[in-house]
C-alpha cells in the first residue's frame, strides 16, 4: 500500500471537463494523450499545483486532497518531485544551492552530503559550483531531477520533462530514467504525447483523451488489447476493420471483415453472432509469407498485393490489398526483413496475422470505456 | 545665478520625504505588485486598479484625502493623534505619505512587470519544494530585483518632484516642510525669479543624475534577463 497512488478528480474549465479516476503504484506510469486531454493538468492537480473542483488524491496511505472534507495540502507539503519541460532551476543558484532548494531545513552537513549523493547518482560531480546558464540542456534536466530527488520524494511527476532535448540525448536520459526506477523503488507519473517514448517507458499506460482516462492496464495490454476503437486509434494501431461476428466457438470467434473470414482468439469480453465490432491490428504484428499456400491453418492467410509503401529508415509500412474480398492491410516491417523479402519486384505475398493477434473491440465505441487496471 | 539665496533646507527636506516615500512604496507595493502578479485574475484585476487609482486623480485630490485621514476630521486621524499622539499633518513625513501614495502606481506597475516576467513554471515547480515566503524571499525577489532597483527609483524620482498632494497635506513651512518644487512655487510669486531659475536648474541637474541611474539599472535587468 505504501506507494500507491490513487487520483480521482474533477475540475471544469470552461467547456473542458476533467474527470479522471486512476489507481496506479510503483514504476513508471506513462499519461499518455494528446496535448489538451489533461494530462498535465491531472499532473498539477497531484502536486497541488492546480485544485480540482471536487475527487480525493492519497498517495502511500496519505491524502493529499480531499474536496469532501477541505484538506488541500500545499504543494511542498506532498512530498512530490516535479520536474517539467522548460528549465526550472533557480538561475541565480549554483547546482550544489539548486539540489540543496527543497531541503534547507536539514543541517547544512546531511544537506551536502545528500547533494553529493545525487549529483554522484546523475555524474554530475564537479558541477557544484556551476550555475545552471552554465550546464547543457541534459545537465540542466539532471540537476532538476537530482533535486526533485532530494526531498526523498516517493513519488516523481515528470511533465515531458525531455521534450526540448534533442534526440540522441532524449534517449539516453530516457534510459537513465529506466535505470532510476529500478534503483530506486519510486512512483512515477511521465506524461507525454510522444508515443515511442509511451512505450519505451511504460510499465503501465493511462490513455487521456478529452479530459477522460479512457484505459489504464500493463504497457502491453493497452498496446495489444485496447478497450476501444479510440483507444486502439490514440495508440496507433494502423489497422482498424469494422466487421461482423459470425461464429462464436470456445477456441475462436469469426468475424466478416469486407467479406473475408478471420479468426481471431477468443476476447476477454464475450460477443454474440451478428454482433458489430471492430476487429484491431497493429501494424507490426502482421507477417508476410513468400508461400501462397491456400488458407488451411489455424492462421488468417490472405493473398494480397503491396499497392503502397513508405520508407522509414529502420522499418518499412506497406499497404496491401486482398486479392480476393477483405479490407486493405497495413503492414511494418523491419528494413533487414524486408530486403529479405525483395519487395522492391515481388509485389504479391501472403499475408499472415495470427488469431492471437486480432482484438476484438465493440462496434459502439463508448468513449468513456471501463478503465481495466 | 544666486546660490546664496538659496535655502538647503528645502533639499534635505525634499530628500528626507523622496526616501521615506520610497521606503513606504517598497514595503506597501512590493508584496502588493507580487499578489497582483500571482492571484487570479479577479482578484488581481482589483488589486491592480486599487494601485493604480492615485495615477489617475489630481495630486491634490489625493492629498485632499490623506490630509482628510490623517487629520481630526476622521475617526482614523482621532486614533492616532489622540490615543498614539501620532501627528503627521503639516509634517514631512505626513507629506512623505502623500508623496508614496502618489508613487506607488509607478513602484507596483514596474515591480509587478519585473515579477511577471518571471517563468512561471519555475515558480510552480519551485512551490513544490518550498512554501510562499521562502518562494517570494529566495526566488522571486533575487529573480525580480533588478525591476525592484528600477521601481524605487522611478518612485523616488516621482516623490522628489511631487507638489500637489504634499503642499496639502504638510504645507509650505519653510525649514520644517517646505520642499524643493514649493520653494520654486514661493520664488515664482514672489518674482524672484534668479532664485525660481536657480532652484529649477538644480531640479534639472539632479534629474539628469535619476535617469542616468536608472538608465543603468534597465540595462543590467534587459542583461540578466537575456542570460537566464
Amino acid at each position: 500500500m505504501d506507494s500507491v497512488l490513487a487520483v480521482r478528480l474533477q475540475r471544469q474549465l470552461g467547456p473542458f471537463v476533467l474527470d479522471i479516476d486512476f489507481e496506479t503504484g510503483p514504476g513508471i506510469t506513462v499519461l499518455y494523450g494528446h496535448s489538451g486531454s489533461g494530462k498535465s493538468m491531472t499532473l498539477k492537480s497531484i502536486a497541488g499545483l492546480a485544485r480540482p473542483d471536487s475527487g480525493r488524491i492519497v498517495f502511500g496511505g496519505k491524502v493529499l486532497f480531499d474536496a469532501a472534507s477541505s484538506i488541500d495540502l500545499a504543494p511542498h507539503h506532498r512530498a512530490a518531485g516535479l520536474v517539467t519541460q522548460g528549465n526550472t532551476l533557480l538561475p541565480h543558484l549554483d547546482v550544489q544551492g539548486n539540489v540543496e532548494f527543497g531541503i534547507h531545513d536539514l543541517p547544512r552537513r546531511e544537506r551536502a552530503a545528500r547533494a553529493t549523493e545525487l549529483l554522484d547518482m546523475f555524474g554530475l560531480l564537479g558541477f557544484e559550483h556551476r550555475k545552471p546558464r552554465s550546464l547543457s540542456g541534459g545537465q540542466q534536466q539532471r540537476v532538476a531531477i537530482a533535486r526533485a530527488l532530494a526531498r526523498q520524494s516517493r513519488l516523481l511527476l515528470l511533465d515531458e520533462p525531455f521534450s526540448a532535448l534533442d534526440d540522441a540525448l532524449r534517449n539516453s536520459m530516457r534510459r537513465e530514467l529506466l535505470r532510476l526506477r529500478t534503483e530506486l523503488g519510486l512512483t512515477i507519473l511521465f506524461v507525454t504525447h510522444d508515443l515511442r517514448e509511451a512505450h519505451f517507458l511504460a510499465d503501465r499506460i493511462a490513455v487521456f483523451d478529452a479530459g477522460r482516462v479512457l484505459q489504464l492496464g500493463a504497457r502491453e495490454d493497452v498496446f495489444r488489447r485496447p478497450a476501444s476503437r479510440r483507444v486502439a486509434e490514440l495508440t496507433g494501431v494502423a489497422n482498424i476493420w469494422e466487421g461482423v461476428v459470425t461464429h462464436v466457438a470456445p477456441e475462436a470467434v469469426a468475424v466478416n471483415v469486407e467479406g473475408a473470414s478471420l479468426r481471431a482468439s477468443p476476447p476477454a469480453r464475450a460477443f454474440v453472432p451478428g454482433e458489430r465490432v471492430h476487429a484491431v491490428v497493429r501494424a507490426e504484428r502482421v507477417n508476410l509469407r513468400r508461400d501462397m499456400q491456400a488458407a488451411s491453418s489455424p492462421r488468417n492467410l490472405i493473398p494480397a498485393e503491396v499497392v503502397a509503401e513508405f520508407a522509414y529508415g529502420s522499418s518499412h509500412v506497406l499497404q496491401l490489398q486482398p486479392e480476393g474480398p477483405g479490407p486493405r492491410i497495413e503492414v511494418e516491417i523491419a528494413a533487414r526483413p524486408y530486403e529479405v523479402l525483395n519487395i522492391t519486384s515481388r509485389k504479391l505475398f501472403n499475408v499472415e496475422i495470427d488469431p492471437a493477434d486480432i482484438h476484438l473491440v465493440p462496434g459502439e465505441d463508448d468513449h468513456g470505456g471501463a478503465i481495466t487496471a | 545665478m544666486s546660490l546664496s539665496e538659496v535655502d538647503w533646507s528645502t533639499f534635505r527636506i525634499s530628500a528626507q520625504i523622496a526616501v521615506l516615500a520610497t521606503l513606504l512604496c517598497i514595503l506597501v507595493g512590493t508584496p502588493l505588485s507580487w499578489a497582483i502578479s500571482r492571484t487570479r485574475p479577479a482578484v488581481a484585476g482589483f488589486l491592480s486598479s486599487v494601485a493604480l487609482l492615485p495615477l489617475v486623480l489630481p495630486p491634490t485630490a489625493v492629498g485632499y484625502y490623506i490630509l482628510y485621514g490623517l487629520g481630526r476630521q476622521s475617526a482614523f486621524g482621532r486614533f492616532l493623534i489622540d490615543d498614539l499622539g501620532i501627528r503627521l499633518v503639516f509634517t514631512w513625513q505626513g507629506a512623505a505619505i502623500a508623496a508614496a501614495v502618489v508613487a506607488l502606481p509607478l513602484f507596483v506597475r514596474t515591480a509587478q512587470a519585473g515579477f511577471e516576467q518571471i517563468d512561471p513554471e519555475l515558480l510552480d515547480v519551485a512551490a513544490t519544494m518550498a512554501g510562499r515566503r521562502r518562494v517570494f524571499w529566495q526566488v522571486a525577489i533575487p529573480l525580480a530585483w533588478p525591476s525592484m532597483v528600477a521601481a524605487s527609483l522611478i518612485a523616488f524620482a516621482r516623490s522628489i518632484g511631487e507638489f500637489g498632494a504634499t503642499i496639502i497635506v504638510a504645507a509650505n513651512i519653510p525649514g520644517e516642510t517646505q520642499t524643493v518644487p514649493a520653494a520654486i512655487y514661493d520664488a515664482t510669486q514672489a518674482g524672484n525669479t534668479s532664485l525660481a531659475h536657480t532652484l529649477a536648474l538644480l531640479t534639472v541637474v539632479m534629474g539628469i543624475l535619476i535617469l542616468t541611474a536608472l538608465a543603468l539599472v534597465l540595462r543590467r535587468r534587459a542583461t540578466a534577463r537575456q542570460a537566464r
